[in-house]
């Protein structure tokens, strides 16, 4: 509570400052050689995982429900914009056919009809944000209709990506069975295999990442943030201030989904491959890791978490492919016991220790601040 | 009308079948009162011309015994000799003893298995390599042939005696009838008289009468017999051109009659299916039920802990037999093996079991005191700790196992499997539901029978209030826990034995352990039985019925995701009323 | 049946949780404008009553109407009900505690629910200066900034019952609200719902008996025992009648 002020104050200047760094000084520094392509690209794909990772915390931080299920909106955002990439690959694929290279080896010899209208950009990009959203309503109705909430929400979206995932292995559902998408060729003209396309897709992302965490800023300072935070603190006691939580909690529900669906369609252009295992419930879990360990109820903990955590991958899968897993496991674990506000917490924890430690000396007993017993959220 | 026909038509073939075989039994019967079996093969090999020899041995089909078919084997083989006197009588005799210096065996004749003695008095002792030995030919071997079919068909052994009733319809060939119609006038058990009813039928279909051949067609469908369906289907093909109606209609009838038969199997088999699988369900869950069920603490690592029982029961099958090298972080660590023989190595799965619970439990202990205890009022924090848990697990099963299968084999008790009416029920299903039901019923003992279970269900109803009246709730906490991954681990050793055991077998039924336990109603044991049987019959049924078994498993979580609508609490619903 | 108006009229309410009887054929009418206290012992199913009325349970049996009879709050969920007027003081003070003083009183200001409201919606200065003057009523002015978990037991309970005047609510049920105070808080509590007695209709649940009498002065009183009405009258001859003092007074002298 003492370094609210202080780190309120800075916040602001810091956000800035790493937005220009981010959009603007990195991009330039990679176009005169000073950072290398394949740095740029890994930056991109980090930034895509830290909207994802900020559209879990707007729900996990902010609203209490943990979603088990937005690497599926991430992967179908990807997905929606992978049929697009496939079509405009062409006759340069393998086939030398108009028809993706799986669907050929498939055996087909039409583009199937829902395939059809993703030859237009505008419309790949409309369904990015429609299906997750049109998912994320139909879930998320039914589930908060029936106030399922806690761990129970959490488990049956974790089902719902397991269902989900299983769906999509399949060959017949025609979105590419186990192999995903790949070896996309161009996106609006561009060559998507040159240094100057990927650049150009950095900057849409590191711009999205900006204007998500304005926007997300704005939202949590509006009333509607307040009530946000209300229903996670205590829902029923926003029931009792005549709000229809249900109605809330569906509205971030979907926001998140799109926020999540758009990161994962600007994650695909610069990876250049979507797959099933991608959308599995621990890609989910991992990115509710990211946020954890930045520091979750904030926007900047889950952009510096989904970072930390996956340049630490990136270093110790190649310098110790064995203990990695262990690595991420067990560090997830200490940061759940220990840590609960992460990394972004942990100046104001270490400062909360040291002014205990200096009250204790001057044996003063403060009163400890008791949380009163929930009473009526059973 | 075609009923009619039938009542008219059929005593008149049996009659007429009966007469043929009375007739050429009755010749034959004499021989066979006289004679014992060794006689009657010792006269059939001296016997003069073919034809008589041929009649010896048919003869034996009347006194179908085991010692005929002995006594053929030798004959084929070449170990019966023919000794002859000196009025030009040849005598059969084997050899018997060891052979003396000058590679002579004593001899025992075929017809009594008395010693041959010369005209001395003195054993007579030949070379087999200097004696003339009896000799087969393509009918006798057919004759004999036939009569080890008869004998096959009286073997006192229930399983081998329906097999030989089933190979007989094999070719459908009508002389062997005979046999078989002889057979059911004996026959006493009802699965043989089946079977025979089915033999003999299926031959019927040959038959040259038309009438007879409609009588098995009827008879078949009445059976529901599967063997025949492939046979009736090519009669009714080649009727339809002859254009013969009644048989046509007949063989329509019977055809709708074991196709709706097979449906029925279907069906079984596909509950019996459901109840296996929701067995599994059962088992998987049980053990959340209690963790997450009465704890309300979320592990995500209970996968692992029944990959934990899993790799326990392989470790111990090991032990059992020839010992097991592991080599985690670059050690190398040499377990010895006791070399059980294969009746010692049946008895690995016994200790497996309780060894695999407390294996699971001990894991489950050290979890409980370092990390859940600390999280017992965050259950979503309990969720994501445990999941870590979970991923640090699935990586040291790897380092020390190694990333694919490793092979658990079942004792042999396990295998095989039991059919009644068509259905087959496979050992270690029936093993499946058995141990599910134990599981439940030692459940519901612990909780409900002994001072654990009512502490635990104190600390569970009101952790304070319990914590209050003196009841240690640490260490019910630590003692629940436990329990429930020891299940766990039960589970697994149990998994074990039905599919393959590697690093993430845990994360294969995790999800559906949870729907399990939700759509049940937490903190409620009889709610997972009766949502784990729910869960289990409609899995089974919408994959047989779409044959497709992705789809069908979406569909149940697109289901429990509607039943959850209805019901957001589970079936079984723990109404309190809250303190005031 | 009814030939008054009443405000809210409760008709052979029925609510058993486990075979346990906590409510049993209940009859209950409230006027507008009243300050209805109501007592009754332990499990008397006071509070299971407030929850009927608020939506928070569903009874299994009987009728229950809002504003002479022009709504069925059985047929209501918990916002809907809240948006008829309705607000409720919880037993345990019930506020945000991660929220501050005035965050509190602005989520339960009266006015749009909506959620576009809450995404675009400005707070008025007319507003603005109700929330001061609430804060001023509830003798937390001093602390508008402070966050709501960091209040003492009795502030929580004055900053809850400020919610309730944020909410401008017709009918004010008010749980318990003296419990865990002092003397002196208890006081203050008393003339502060006194304050508001005919501007809003207002239910309070009491077991201090001194509390009782402060604010009912001659209004009438409502004893529970067993989910039924015992008796209703003012203080003193509730007080003096046979089975009050059987079933809860004496039970309480006894105690004492």
């Amino acid at each position: 509570m003492t370094a609210q002020p202080i780190t309120g104050r800075i916040q602001l200047p810091l956000l800035i400052v790493a937005s220009v760094f981010l959009v603007g000084v990195m991009p330039l520094l990679n176009a005169y050689g000073l950072i290398e392509d394949f740095t740029l690209n890994l930056w991109g794909k980090y930034l895509c995982y830290g909207i994802m990772a900020i559209s879990i915390d707007l729900l996990w931080g902010y609203t209490g429900l943990l979603c088990l299920g937005q690497a599926l909106f991430f992967t179908l955002g990807g997905y929606m914009m992978g049929m697009h990439l496939m079509l405009m690959i062409g006759k340069l694929g393998q086939y030398k056919s108009n028809l993706p290279d799986f669907m050929v080896f498939l055996g087909h010899s039409k583009i199937p009809a829902f395939w059809q209208p993703f030859y237009s950009f505008p419309f790949a990009l409309a369904m990015v944000f429609l299906v997750p959203a049109l998912l994320a309503y139909v879930f998320g109705y039914l589930a908060f209709r029936s106030r399922i909430k806690g761990v129970y929400f959490s488990i049956l979206t974790q089902a719902l990506t397991y269902g989900a995932a299983l769906l999509f292995f399949r060959n017949d559902l025609l979105m590419g069975g186990n192999n995903g998408f790949t070896d996309f060729r161009t996106l609006l003209g561009m060559d998507l295999r040159v240094a100057s396309t990927q650049r150009i897709l950095y900057i849409c992302t590191a711009l999205l990442m900006v204007s998500v965490v304005a926007g997300c800023k704005w939202l949590t300072h509006s009333r509607f943030g307040l009530i946000q935070r209300a229903i996670r603190d205590s829902e029923n006691r926003v029931l009792f201030s005549g709000y229809a939580t249900a109605n809330f909690k569906l509205f971030i529900f979907v926001v998140s989904a799109m926020i999540a669906a758009f990161a994962g369609a600007l994650y695909v252009p610069q990876v250049g491959i979507i797959n099933p295992s991608e959308m599995t419930t621990e890609k989910s879990l991992e990115a509710v890791v990211w946020v954890a360990l930045g520091g979750r109820g904030t926007l900047v903990g889950p952009v510096v978490g989904a970072i930390s955590v996956n340049a630490l991958k990136s270093w110790a899968t190649r310098a110790y492919p064995d203990l990695w897993v262990l690595i991420l496991g067990g560090s997830f674990v200490l940061v759940v016991m220990f840590m609960p506000k992460g990394i972004v917490g942990l100046p104001a924890q270490i400062l909360t220790i040291l002014s205990k430690i200096s009250r204790k000396q001057q044996s003063i007993d403060s009163p400890p601040s008791i949380s009163e017993p929930e009473t009526i959220d059973p | 009308m075609l009923k009619s026909f039938f009542v008219t038509t059929l005593p008149q073939t049996c009659l007429v079948g009966l007469a043929l075989g009375l007739s050429f039994f009755t010749t034959a019967q004499a021989q066979v009162t006289e004679k014992s079996v060794r006689e009657t093969v010792a006269s059939a090999i001296v016997a003069q011309p073919a034809a008589a020899q041929r009649e010896l041995i048919l003869s034996l089909k009347l006194k179908p015994s085991a010692e005929a078919v002995e006594w053929f084997g030798k004959w084929k083989e070449g170990a019966i000799f023919l000794l002859d006197d000196a009025a030009g009588v040849k005598t059969p005799v084997i050899l018997t003893g060891a052979a003396a210096a000058d590679d002579s065996f004593a001899t025992l004749r075929v017809s009594d298995g008395t010693p041959l003695l010369g005209a001395d008095g003195a054993a007579v002792r030949i070379n087999p390599k200097e004696v003339e030995f009896a000799e087969t030919d393509s009918g006798i071997r057919r004759a004999m042939k036939e009569v080890t079919d008869v004998v096959a068909l009286a073997d006192p052994d229930i399983s081998k005696r329906l097999r030989a009733i089933q190979d007989a319809a094999v070719g459908q060939k009508v002389e062997k009838l005979p046999a078989l119609q002889l057979l059911k006038t004996t026959e006493k058990n009802p699965l043989a008289l089946r079977a025979l009813e089915e033999s003999i039928a299926i031959i019927q279909l040959r038959s040259p009468l038309v009438a007879e051949r409609i009588g098995a067609c009827q008879k078949l469908g009445d059976l529901g017999s599967l063997a025949a369906l492939g046979t009736i289907k090519t009669i009714l093909a080649e009727t339809e051109s002859a254009k013969d109606r009644p048989l046509v209609l007949a063989a329509e009838k019977a055809i709708s009659a074991i196709g709706s038969h097979i449906s029925r199997i279907n069906a079984a088999g596909t509950a019996f299916r459901g109840i296996s699988l929701a067995s599994v369900l059962l088992v998987v869950a049980i053990g959340l039920a209690i963790t997450f069920g009465l704890m309300g603490i979320i592990n995500m690592a209970h996968g692992e802990l029944i990959a934990v029982g899993a790799y326990t029961t392989y470790v111990i099958q090991n032990i059992f037999a020839s010992g097991l090298n592991l080599s985690p972080f670059g050690m190398s660590i040499s377990i010895p093996g006791m070399h059980l023989s294969a009746g010692g190595m049946d008895l690995y799965f016994v200790v497996a079991l309780p060894a695999s619970f407390l294996a699971a439990a001990l894991v489950g202990l050290v979890l409980e005191r370092t990390v859940i205890q600390f999280l017992y009022r965050r259950p979503l924090e309990s969720l994501l700790a445990t999941w870590g848990i979970s991923l640090v697990l699935q990586q040291l099963f790897r380092l020390i196992f190694g990333a694919n299968n490793v092979q658990v084999s079942s004792p042999s008790w396990l295998s095989g499997n039991w059919t009644v009416n068509d259905v087959v029920f496979g050992w270690n299903r029936v093993f499946v539901i058995g141990f599910a039901a134990l599981i439940i019923v030692v459940t519901w003992l612990v909780l409900n029978k002994t001072s654990l279970g009512l502490l635990i269900r104190a600390v569970m109803q009101n952790r304070n209030m319990a914590a209050c009246m003196g009841v240690r709730t640490e260490r019910v906490n630590m003692m629940t826990f436990a329990f429930g991954c020891g299940l766990a681990g039960l589970a697994g050793a149990f998994l074990s034995q039905i599919g393959n055991v590697g690093p993430s077998l845990g994360q294969n039924y995790i999800v559906d352990a949870f729907m399990t336990v939700v759509v049940g109603g937490v903190g409620n044991i009889l709610g997972t039985v009766i949502s784990a049987f729910g869960i289990g019959m409609a899995d089974q049924s919408l994959q047989q019925y779409l044959g497709n078994p992705v789809i069908g498993k979406i569909l149940v979580l697109g289901a429990i995701i509607l039943f959850l609508q209805w019901r957001p609490a589970g079936i079984f619903v723990t109404r309190s009323r809250s303190l005031d | 049946m009814s030939q008054k108006p009443f405000l809210l009229a409760a008709e052979g309410l029925s609510k058993s949780f486990d075979g346990f009887k906590a409510i049993n054929d209940l009859n209950f009418y409230l006027d507008e404008g009243e300050l209805r206290t109501v007592i009754g012992p332990n499990g008397a199913g006071k509070t299971t009553f407030l929850d009927l009325i608020t939506g928070r349970t569903q009874p299994d049996e009987g009728s229950l109407m809002w504003d002479d009879g022009k709504h069925d709050l059985l047929r209501l969920n918990e916002y809907e009900i809240y948006r008829h007027g309705i607000g409720r003081k919880f037993q345990t003070p019930t506020v945000y505690n991660d929220h501050t003083v005035t965050e509190n009183l602005i989520l339960s200001l009266a006015g749009s629910r909506s959620i576009w409201h809450s995404l675009f919606g400005k707070i008025t200065s007319t507003q603005r200066d109700r929330i001061a003057e609430i804060l001023t009523t509830i003798k937390l002015a001093e602390h508008a900034n402070r966050k709501a978990g960091a209040l003492a037991h009795g502030q929580k309970q004055w900053l809850e019952i400020g919610m309730l005047l944020a909410q401008e609510a017709r009918l004010l049920l008010v749980d318990e609200p003296a419990a865990g105070m002092t003397d002196e808080e208890t006081y203050r509590t008393g003339e502060l719902l006194l304050s508001l007695a005919g501007k809003h209709t207002i239910v309070v649940i009491e077991h201090d008996m001194t509390f009782v009498r402060q604010i009912s002065q001659g209004r009438k009183v409502t004893v529970l025992h067993q989910g039924h009405v015992l008796c209703e009258g003012p203080v003193d001859r509730v007080q003096s009648d046979e089975r009050v003092i059987e079933v809860y007074l004496g039970r309480k002298s006894k105690a004492a």
